[in-house]
């Protein structure tokens, strides 16, 4: 559940983000972005939600590498806690290049099951 | 928050002492953000996972890569999560210590050019060479320096001017040391470069391709990069003085060095600035690249007849100027995504 509207001036500060910079740390940057899109989480959260709804676990240093990444970019923020497990948002910036990324790769996805129903019949 | 059953806050104090000892993979300016948050998740893990190479060695390379990221050689800066610093600060933070990494690999690269580029210029100063090899690599690494000391006036003019005036108007205590340090250091190399440089035996008498005094300082102030380390018995046979010189040139080089980086790092650099530089850095890592080209077509022909031959200690060197260029570039890189980002 988004916790703001999409386009909110705080989040529009570093804007026009995208994954595509993200390298190899695009897999677990969308994982987590994924996971947020549901509402804050903090690490330990996130590492249970992922693994449930992906059949992945990030381990914890990758999980953090990809979390500075994706703040230090605007694309999630950190949310003031009084706990020591500090729990993160998806910012309206994130959540932009969250769906575009995911456009992207839907539409690999559908290109690839088409050709396969078309060729193999497995589709 | 996940539904799914959690281990306590705060675990057991055997996986607490453990989280603890992986954090230390981190630098301090992460640990300060992100550490507490960290150190929770790494509890948590252990108590699911006691015995785990594969988080060992996780946390060991995501800690060299936050180390990478906090000299500004990879990765994103570190946020403050409260505070006034916003995104932008911390790019032109992150760009800034890219810029420091950058002038220190420079300086690494500088220092050993300069013990290879006097052996050519001075050689070139007893006689003409008579190898195309060894004409090709002089006239290279002399156009390629002169441009690289052109360079380096151009950047260290202007962040010296932005060290001054911020000292000025805030009055930092903290920057009158390090100012004092690079000052004596500057002037140890300066005064002493010029000492041993006016001891050099001669020219031979043949007009070389720079000025003899400006070869034989670049000789005087890279007398510590030579083989006679290896050989006790022949550096037992040097003056007490230029052993002595040989000692303290590279320790006040390192200082110069080590005070300018914590200069820079303390200071606010607009962000025209920091873009100037950038691409003074980019400019600069083509002309190493260049010198490094010309070093390596002499030491690959071995120095043959010339008059100072090219040996292990000549490769070592290329071998470190090579490093430092390829450490200097990637700097560049990161400070040249740092002010892309800052654009948006």
């Amino acid at each position: 559940m988004p916790h703001e509207k999409a386009g909110s001036k705080r989040d529009r500060g570093d804007g026009g983000q995208s994954l595509a910079g993200f390298g190899r740390y695009a897999g677990p940057a969308t994982l987590i972005m994924s996971s947020l899109a549901d509402g804050t989480k903090h690490g330990y959260a996130l590492t249970k939600d992922i693994e449930s709804f992906a059949g992945v676990r990030i381990s914890p240093g990758t999980l953090y590498e990809a979390l500075a990444r994706l703040e230090s970019q605007g694309l999630i923020a950190a949310v003031e806690s009084d706990d020591r497990r500090r729990p993160y948002r998806l910012t309206a910036a994130g959540a932009a290049a969250l769906q575009a990324h995911l456009n992207a790769q839907r539409r690999v996805a559908d290109v690839g099951l088409r050709r396969l129903a078309g060729n193999w019949g497995t589709a | 928050m996940s539904p799914a059953a959690e281990p306590t806050a705060g675990g057991t104090d055997a996986a607490a002492d453990r989280a603890a000892r992986l954090l230390r993979w981190y630098p301090a300016a992460w640990r300060a953000r992100y550490g507490a948050e960290f150190a929770e998740l790494l509890i948590a893990d252990i108590c699911e996972r006691p015995r785990s190479a594969t988080r060992t060695l996780d946390v060991a390379r995501g800690g060299l890569m936050a180390r990478l990221a906090a000299a500004g050689l990879a990765g994103s800066p570190v946020r403050p999560a409260t505070g006034a610093t916003t995104a932008l600060d911390a790019r032109h933070r992150q760009v800034r210590a890219s810029l420091v990494s950058l002038g220190c690999a420079s300086a690494v690269f500088g220092g050993f050019g300069a013990a290879l580029w006097s052996q050519l210029t001075i050689g070139w100063q007893w006689s003409a060479s008579a190898s195309a090899a060894a004409t090709v690599a002089t006239v290279v690494t002399s156009a390629a320096m002169l441009a690289f000391l052109a360079l380096a006036v151009l950047a260290a003019l202007p962040a010296l001017c932005a060290v001054a005036v911020t000292t000025a108007r805030q009055r930092r205590g903290q920057q009158i040391v390090p100012a004092a340090v690079l000052t004596v250091a500057i002037t140890v190399l300066f005064v002493g470069g010029r000492h041993f440089g006016n001891g050099w035996p001669g020219t031979g008498g043949h007009r070389g391709l720079v000025p003899a005094g400006l070869a034989a300082f670049e000789w005087a102030t890279s007398l510590f990069v030579n083989a006679y380390w290896a050989h006790p018995s022949a550096l037992a046979a040097f003056p007490g003085a230029e052993l002595a010189w040989m000692a303290v040139s590279p320790l006040a080089l390192a200082c110069a060095v080590i005070a300018a980086a914590t200069l820079l790092r303390r200071t606010e650099l607009s962000p025209r600035l920091l873009a100037f530089e950038a691409r003074l850095g980019m400019v600069a890592c083509a002309a190493m690249a260049v010198f490094l080209a010309g070093c390596a077509c002499w030491v690959a022909t071995g120095g043959q007849r010339s008059v100072f031959h090219a040996g292990l200690i000549d490769v070592a060197g290329v071998a470190v100027m090579a490093l430092a260029l390829a450490i200097a570039q990637q700097a560049a890189r990161t400070a040249r995504l740092g002010l892309g980002f800052a654009r948006h």
